[in-house]
């Protein structure tokens, strides 16, 4: 459902932050937390006060998986499928959830790449995102 | 009532003055017509939204977004009443101009994500719980009259 330059759009973005996985997967989760501490429900095996070590190793896994769902836009629900499971059989990561951490993903793009992450780019790549997080959620039930 | 330490308060307080209020609605508002296309329902006189260019430019986008902001930044001096401060704008956007109260939840994250993107690293996690917690304030006060 993204169209082609929608898809180019979130590729664009991807190859701001490709190589940076852990940094941005970091501050992303931190500000979940901050921001949403009820999300920390989800963590509990990063200890109440998640250090940058493990935030960064978390937020790595989390973006490799993003990018593992950029280079198969043409087909996320096959590429995510063994994630889908893991969400629906074991994190079962309430639903809503996901447009909280979607919007701290913005809010990070937003003030790492200022200029460089256009009107354009964030409406791509949030629906890009939405599209993961249904999937994601698809075998909830 | 949205309940915020002395030290965000102060926070709130010193990035507000960092920022061009006026084009922080305009960016605030084009952000939510491109990005959530189905919000333009409401603003069908506002001429050409036919493209982002289009939309971030559109002078009408730019004048409402102040007219927007203007609202949010006396909001922002009465946040221990915020739903007396915004109660007949609620009933403006209810009774006159049938507005889903998810719109308002929708452009304050439009308003937090143009702050992070004036502001740049000074806008920390703490900075962004500040005003995320400022805006859902503002969006419920501004539902607090739907019936």
């Amino acid at each position: 459902m993204l169209s082609a330059q929608e898809r180019a759009h979130v590729t664009q973005v991807w190859d701001l932050i490709a190589g940076h996985e852990a940094h941005v997967g970091a501050e992303l989760l931190l500000r979940l937390f901050t921001v949403y501490p009820s999300t920390k429900i989800y963590f509990r095996h990063l200890g109440t006060c998640p250090d940058e070590v493990q935030l960064q190793s978390h937020g790595q896994r989390m973006l490799a998986a993003v990018g593992v769902a950029v280079q198969r836009m043409d087909n996320l629900r096959a590429a995510l499928s063994p994630l889908a499971d893991l969400h629906a059989q074991v994190l079962r990561v309430d639903p809503a959830n996901f447009p909280l951490l979607i919007q701290c993903f913005q809010v990070v793009l937003a003030s790492h790449l200022q200029d460089e992450f256009t009107v354009e780019m964030q409406a791509a790549w949030d629906k890009f995102l939405t599209g993961v997080a249904v999937v994601l959620t698809e075998k909830y039930r | 009532m949205v309940h915020l330490s002395g030290e965000e308060k102060t926070a709130i307080a010193t990035l507000w003055g960092k920022v061009n209020a006026d084009e922080v609605g305009g960016e605030a508002l084009g952000r939510l017509l491109v990005v959530y296309p189905w919000t333009q329902r409401f603003f069908d006189s506002f001429g050409d939204l036919s493209s982002a260019t289009a939309v971030m430019g559109n002078p009408k986008v730019k004048a409402h977004g102040k007219k927007v902001i203007d609202a949010f930044s006396n909001g922002l001096k009465h946040l221990d009443d915020l739903k007396g401060t915004f109660s007949s704008l609620s009933e403006l956007h209810c009774d006159k101009l049938h507005v889903d109260p998810e719109n308002f939840r929708l452009l304050g994250n439009e308003i937090v994500i143009v702050l992070a993107h004036h502001l740049g690293k000074d806008f920390t996690p703490k900075v962004q719980a500040a005003f995320q917690k400022v805006v859902a304030g503002v969006a419920n006060a501004l539902a607090h009259k739907y019936h």
